[in-house]
């Protein structure tokens, strides 16, 4: 990094000797003030380290924030019909068929209709039927 | 006394400062010291480089600390080995604005009334307090010598003044000087002969 004195000139040598001098007979105040200016900037730099660590801190809770928004916004915007068949177990199925059944037209109007009499002629030609068959 | 509870010394500055260094941490203990020790053995070279091209001891000083809060802002966790140059890259674009502004004050305090510079200047104990000197004869011969190469250098044109200093006080190489000053390491080169040779045409070989 810093070079050889061999390399250098007389002029050189002498220049570089003088200005180390005159580095040395800095004063007292300037030497201070540069102190006091050091010591601001490692604070800076800590402030700055510090500022880097809390944003990763506070990450996680951003994260949680967002994935929050996420779900609301998911199921905000969700259309019912166009939603795929969801398979029912036995119980729920056995209710949605009886959903079914009262809300089928032709079914009301079977039972609003009843005749006994159809069902129990029907019965009686499947009676006589096996009968004379034996 | 309570009231007095409050009031902070003087001197507390970089303790305090120091306080909000987080030490707990090895990594960053490491980097603070590394970025400390850098700056303790640049800050008295970039003072008497940034006084040569400000002429003002004052602006100086400004110069070297915004430059030692910029490097510690933006680039204390690149590498060591890049601060030097990029510290001085720094230090010089403040010393270019700074001379900028005083062209422009300059301008407008041409047309006010002049005043003393130092109508309130204070006494500063330590600013006078002796230091540790060589013996009369030599500090005479040094007097001498220190005087003749800052008139030199102050007369030298600015790229030339930076690549010497930069050079021979702070020792950079041509790579670094290049990275420091901007510019193509030729440049350099021809900047620095160029300030050799008035150098020496003004002071001679052996002026020392």
């Amino acid at each position: 990094m810093s070079r050889s004195d061999e390399s250098l000139t007389q002029l050189e040598r002498n220049a570089k000797l003088v200005l180390e001098e005159s580095v040395r007979r800095i004063d007292g105040r300037t030497r201070s003030r540069l102190n006091q200016a050091r010591h601001a900037a490692l604070a800076a730099a800590g402030a700055r380290r510090r500022a880097w660590w809390a944003s990763f801190t506070l990450m996680p809770a951003a994260g949680a924030v967002a994935a929050a928004l996420l779900v609301a916004v998911v199921l905000w915007h969700r259309e019912p019909a166009g939603t795929a068949p969801m398979a029912l177990d036995a119980p729920h199925a056995t209710a949605a068929e009886d959903m079914d059944l009262l809300t089928d037209n032709d079914s009301i109007d079977l039972m609003e209709g009843w005749d006994g009499s159809f069902y129990e002629w029907a019965a009686a030609q499947s009676d006589a039927g096996a009968e004379s068959n034996t | 006394m309570p009231e007095f509870a409050t009031l902070a010394s003087p001197y507390s500055m970089p303790a305090a400062l120091h306080g909000d260094v987080d030490l707990t941490d090895p990594e960053q203990q490491t980097q603070t010291r590394a970025l400390n020790q850098f700056l303790a053995g640049v800050e008295l070279k970039a003072f008497k480089i940034a006084q040569a091209a400000l002429r003002h001891e004052d602006d100086a000083l400004d110069a070297v600390q915004d430059a030692m809060l910029q490097l510690a802002r933006a680039y204390s966790d690149r590498p060591p080995e890049e601060w030097k140059p990029l510290f001085y890259r720094i230090l010089e674009n403040r010393i270019r604005d700074m001379q900028r502004r005083r062209t422009v004050r300059g301008r407008i305090m041409a047309w006010l009334p002049v005043r003393g510079e130092d109508d309130d200047e204070e006494f500063d104990p330590v600013a006078q307090a002796p230091s540790l000197e060589p013996q009369p004869v030599r500090r005479l011969e040094l007097d001498e010598a220190v005087g003749a190469l800052e008139q030199a250098l102050e007369r030298l044109p600015r790229r030339q003044q930076q690549a010497f200093l930069l050079r021979t006080l702070e020792g950079l190489d041509v790579a670094e000087t290049a990275r420091a000053m901007g510019c193509s390491e030729g440049s350099v080169k021809t900047h620095y002969f160029r300030a050799l040779q008035t150098l020496r045409a003004q002071l001679g070989e052996l002026y020392l």
